[in-house]
């Protein structure tokens, strides 16, 4: 990958799609292996790979600056390719049905840390509430569907609206702090959202919310498996497609919102909070918003999850959730959308494929999160700055 | 310069008195600022001036008395909202968006100039994003007449910029929200004297484009203060001292006494 764009010219058109092909074509054959692979040594064998990558680019910005320029370039033969990409994708896991489960797992916290970017990378604002947001949606969707035989496509919107009100209420004393305070109402937020889930007799107190109902489209029930020209895929396929829709659409919001005006006052806030003020950006508003925005697509993603796993318990959205999604933010890269997505496909998969060392998984996080803020505190791949006009 | 005697308020301050606590940070403070006119403020550190400025931008509310723009009572209203009224601010350290590009950070000062919010910016892509072109070209025309060189490093994030382009940027930025009040906080500070004289230049410049443009100035460096504002206001533990042109601020014994100590003493008597 790093060899066919770096003998690529910059002029040249064709080595430019070339470039964008080998690169997007390079990180699906990798993510395919290490979905696929199964002994320790070669997960890490792939991570010692993907590090040197990173080394290598580091070393020799010539080449990350041409493959920039390439997508820069070419972004709809990029969009195209990846949307194919990620359509053929489960067509080459041989039928793997955990791979396909990891996907759809990765996916949804991947739309997690989106939605936390927002807050944490954007406007810095450390909300440790994004698992409770997580669980509200699902508990919202899940109790629509049991209680009122609601269908999963009207639970969907229905759980983000109420996880945005929820993220409103939160949003309203956390205006009055700021720093480690604000961090704190969060912790809180989360602490009692997951307890009254816990203690509460119409969310199933610890035992949670069973047999959620399995949604249907077109007749087409998700449980069954997925016959797309005469390949037949595994029942998990659909929530993979599903929730690829839902990071394309959470990468749309995140794309456009930083690339706008509101983007822009997050950053503002973020950098200089009084400053912010003083060119007139109402500082409270905006922090609510972020709030906001964090729950609503949190809610959309716990949706997919209770009708995917059809049982949820309030342990599924415990603190620790919300640390991990603070986790992949931190080691993806603040405020670039990309990173953020590698960094919770990295931080879900790498658990699950050390499997021999899942006794030290919070150690895992945390050794993640304190190496990251030592040796690369902007991430794997750091925010850029913005252009216009072009 | 001068300005026409006849020209009218634009801000005012009655009264002003500031508490905190058992501590007066200011007293009874009254002022007036002109169209066009150019204020210096002057004190030793304490003696109310940057209280003064946080009060006028609604950092502070006053505990006693009552700020006016154009006639219109601005105490209680929110810091975000007096500037889309018309009074912009720089600050002494200076505040910049330091990871963002220069560009960025006079778009950001168009804040108050721009209205697409979180609907705007998914759904109508289009209107939000010509909306902020717009506010960027707005933002190079600003940075290419304060300064050329600034100009050059729009690209550059802010943290890069050396201290001069900094305060330059500062005052791009509170420019890029048309104000009609301008307020530095020690635009000097941390400066050499060839670096003072060429910021007096943009000041000038700046003001000379913008004749309706009233400015008050926090300074210590008093070949700044001698030379650009119209009139000086003296403040001294909270209270006002003075008010008048320089040149007869400085023969005002308190005024010597209280701020300009021996050295200015010595440089009025000769």
């Amino acid at each position: 990958m790093a060899h066919a764009s770096s003998s690529s010219t910059s002029g040249n058109p064709v080595s430019g799609m070339l470039t964008v092909i080998a690169v997007q074509a390079a990180g699906a054959l990798y993510l395919r292996q290490f979905l696929l692979i199964d002994d320790w040594r070669f997960v890490l064998g792939l991570l010692v790979l993907f590090a040197a990558v990173l080394v290598f680019l580091e070393r020799v910005p010539s080449v990350e600056t041409r493959i920039e320029a390439a997508f820069a370039r070419h972004s709809r033969l990029a969009l195209l390719m990846g949307i194919a990409l990620v359509l053929g994708f489960p067509f080459v896991l041989e039928g793997n049905t955990y791979a396909l489960h990891l996907c759809v797992i990765s996916m949804l916290y991947a739309v997690l840390a989106l939605a936390l970017n927002f807050q944490l990378g954007s406007a810095n604002i450390p909300n440790f509430a994004t698992g409770a947001s997580y669980g509200i949606g699902a508990y919202a969707s899940a109790l629509l569907a049991l209680n009122f035989g609601v269908s999963f496509w009207l639970a969907l919107p229905a759980a983000a609206v109420v996880a945005t009100v929820f993220g409103f209420l939160l949003g309203i004393p956390s205006m009055r702090t700021r720093d480690s305070y604000l961090a704190l109402v969060t912790i809180a937020f989360g602490v009692v959202v997951h307890q009254l889930l816990n203690n509460l007799e119409f969310t199933g107190g610890p035992n949670g919310l069973v047999g959620i109902p399995v949604p249907e489209l077109f007749g087409h029930a998700f449980s069954d498996p997925l016959v797309i020209l005469g390949h037949t895929l595994p029942p998990q396929a659909n929530f993979y497609y599903l929730s690829a829709l839902l990071v394309f659409i959470s990468i749309v919001f995140a794309e456009r919102l930083h690339d706008s005006r509101v983007g822009l006052a997050w950053n503002a806030l973020r950098a200089d909070e009084l400053a912010a003020r003083c060119q007139g950006i109402n500082v409270t508003w905006y922090k609510v918003l972020a709030f906001a925005v964090d729950a609503f697509l949190a809610g959309f993603a716990g949706t997919i999850y209770a009708f995917y796993v059809g049982f949820i318990s309030p342990d599924n959205f415990t603190f620790l959730v919300s640390v991990t999604i603070m986790t992949m933010v931190i080691a993806g890269g603040m405020d670039n959308i990309l990173g953020v997505i590698v960094g919770a496909f990295l931080l879900t998969m790498l658990p699950e494929k050390l499997r021999a060392f899942s006794d030290y998984r919070i150690l895992f996080f945390g050794i993640t999160v304190i190496l990251f803020l030592m040796i690369r505190p902007q991430g794997l791949f750091p925010q850029r700055l913005r252009r216009y006009g072009d | 310069m001068g300005i026409s005697p006849s020209a009218p308020v634009v801000l005012e301050g009655e009264n002003l008195t500031m508490r905190f606590g058992g501590l007066v940070a200011m007293a009874e403070v009254a002022f007036t600022l002109k169209r066009g006119e150019i204020l210096g403020i002057i004190g030793p550190n304490g003696a109310g001036k940057s209280t003064l400025l946080n009060i006028i931008t609604g950092i502070y509310i006053p505990s006693s008395g009552e700020v006016r723009l154009e006639g219109q009572r601005l105490n209680g209203v929110p810091a975000h909202r007096i500037v889309a009224r018309g009074i912009a601010r720089t600050f002494q350290s200076s505040r910049l968006f330091a990871d963002l590009s220069v560009l960025d950070n006079v778009v950001i000062g168009r804040h108050v100039h721009t209205k697409a919010g979180v609907f705007d910016a998914i759904f109508r892509r289009g209107r939000a994003k010509a909306e902020l072109d717009a506010a960027a070209a707005h933002a190079e025309g600003l940075l290419k007449s304060v300064s050329r060189g600034l100009y050059d490093q729009r690209h550059r994030p802010a943290g890069e910029l050396a201290q001069a382009d900094r305060r330059r940027l500062e005052i791009a930025r509170a420019l890029a929200t048309d104000p009609k009040v301008l307020l530095l906080d020690e635009p000097s500070s941390g400066m050499d004297d060839a670096d003072t004289d060429a910021l007096m230049d943009d000041i000038r410049a700046v003001c000379a484009q913008r004749p309706e443009l009233a400015l008050m100035i926090i300074e210590h460096d008093m070949r700044l203060v001698a030379s650009l504002p119209d009139r000086v206001m003296v403040l001294d533990y909270g209270q006002k001292l003075a008010d008048g042109p320089y040149e007869e601020i400085r023969k005002i014994p308190r005024v010597q006494e209280a701020y300009l100590g021996r050295k200015a003493t010595q440089h009025a008597g000769a």
